[in-house]
């Protein structure tokens, strides 16, 4: 499977899950644009869902 | 990239996870880090994806054989045409496929155009793909040349989150003698409306936007 690519991933998800701050950011998941993008009616028109962050309160500012 | 849209990345990918076994579905994700720019090229990054893709339900044969080849030619990798169809193999295999890319703007912009055209041709192929990226702002005008109905929401940490984050770190305070009722609570009445405060002025919290 390194074949088809060096990066690996699931680590990084790992370490992200691992480290995550409970309740925050879970709105995300119950607001209707995620809702109709996760219902996947739409066809190709609806494929993309993009969520923008700006930096600013970011979590080398919190530590 | 904001602590809520890192956080909320991996709460999509693993909300999406849980539901794979009940109905089918397969995920494939990436973050993408500015430390990894060489790494992260659009052969590595659709790579990367088609190795999260194919894995599922075994390596089919037509992979198989293409990697047989390429190990009898030197170990020669995959180039985008072959993961292409690599993935397009993959996702006709699957009923329903999410891909999840994170913190696009840490890709060099001259990066971003071919993952995104991939990405486009994907869709094109298999309507029923679904596509979240996350990222700063100014990346949507580079998913909007090849999403043009792309549906983009804001993420910042509300005050939910900024209070839920205190009270995190207030409980897990190592010196928690220094620390008294009222002290905790001016704390938790002022940080998270001081830092929401400064954030609105950046990004309005409640519009949602449509490109």
């Amino acid at each position: 499977m390194r074949w088809l690519s060096p990066l690996e991933p699931g680590d990084r998800h790992h370490t992200l899950r691992t480290n995550r701050f409970e309740g925050i950011g879970d709105w995300l998941l119950e607001t209707s644009e995620f809702r109709e993008w996760r219902g996947g009616e739409g066809g190709a028109d609806q494929a993309v869902l993009f969520c923008s962050g700006d930096p600013g309160v970011g979590k080398t500012h919190l530590k | 990239m904001s602590l809520t849209a890192r956080n909320s990345s991996s709460l999509v990918i693993d909300r999406l996870c849980n539901q794979t076994r009940e109905e089918g579905l397969a995920v494939a994700w990436l973050y993408c880090d500015y430390q990894a720019h060489q790494e992260q090229t659009v052969i590595n990054i659709m790579g990367a994806i088609a190795k999260q893709l194919v894995g599922k339900g075994g390596i089919p044969k037509d992979i198989r054989e293409a990697f047989q080849e390429a190990k009898e030619l030197g170990g020669r990798r995959p180039l985008l045409p072959d993961l292409m169809r690599i993935l397009r193999i993959a996702i006709a295999k699957l009923p329903q496929v999410f891909i999840c890319i994170d913190a696009l703007d840490e890709c060099l912009p001259k990066d971003l155009p071919k993952p995104l055209e991939s990405l486009r041709d994907i869709v094109r192929e298999s309507p029923r793909t679904r596509i979240f990226l996350t990222g700063r702002p100014h990346v949507r005008e580079a998913i909007h040349r090849y999403f043009t109905k792309a549906v983009g929401t804001p993420i910042s940490s509300n005050e939910d989150d900024i209070r839920n984050y205190v009270v995190m770190r207030l409980d897990r305070d190592d010196v928690p003698e220094a620390m008294d009722n009222s002290l905790r609570a001016e704390i938790l009445r002022i940080i998270p409306e001081k830092i929401s405060n400064m954030y609105v002025d950046i990004s309005p919290l409640s519009t949602m936007y449509t490109y």
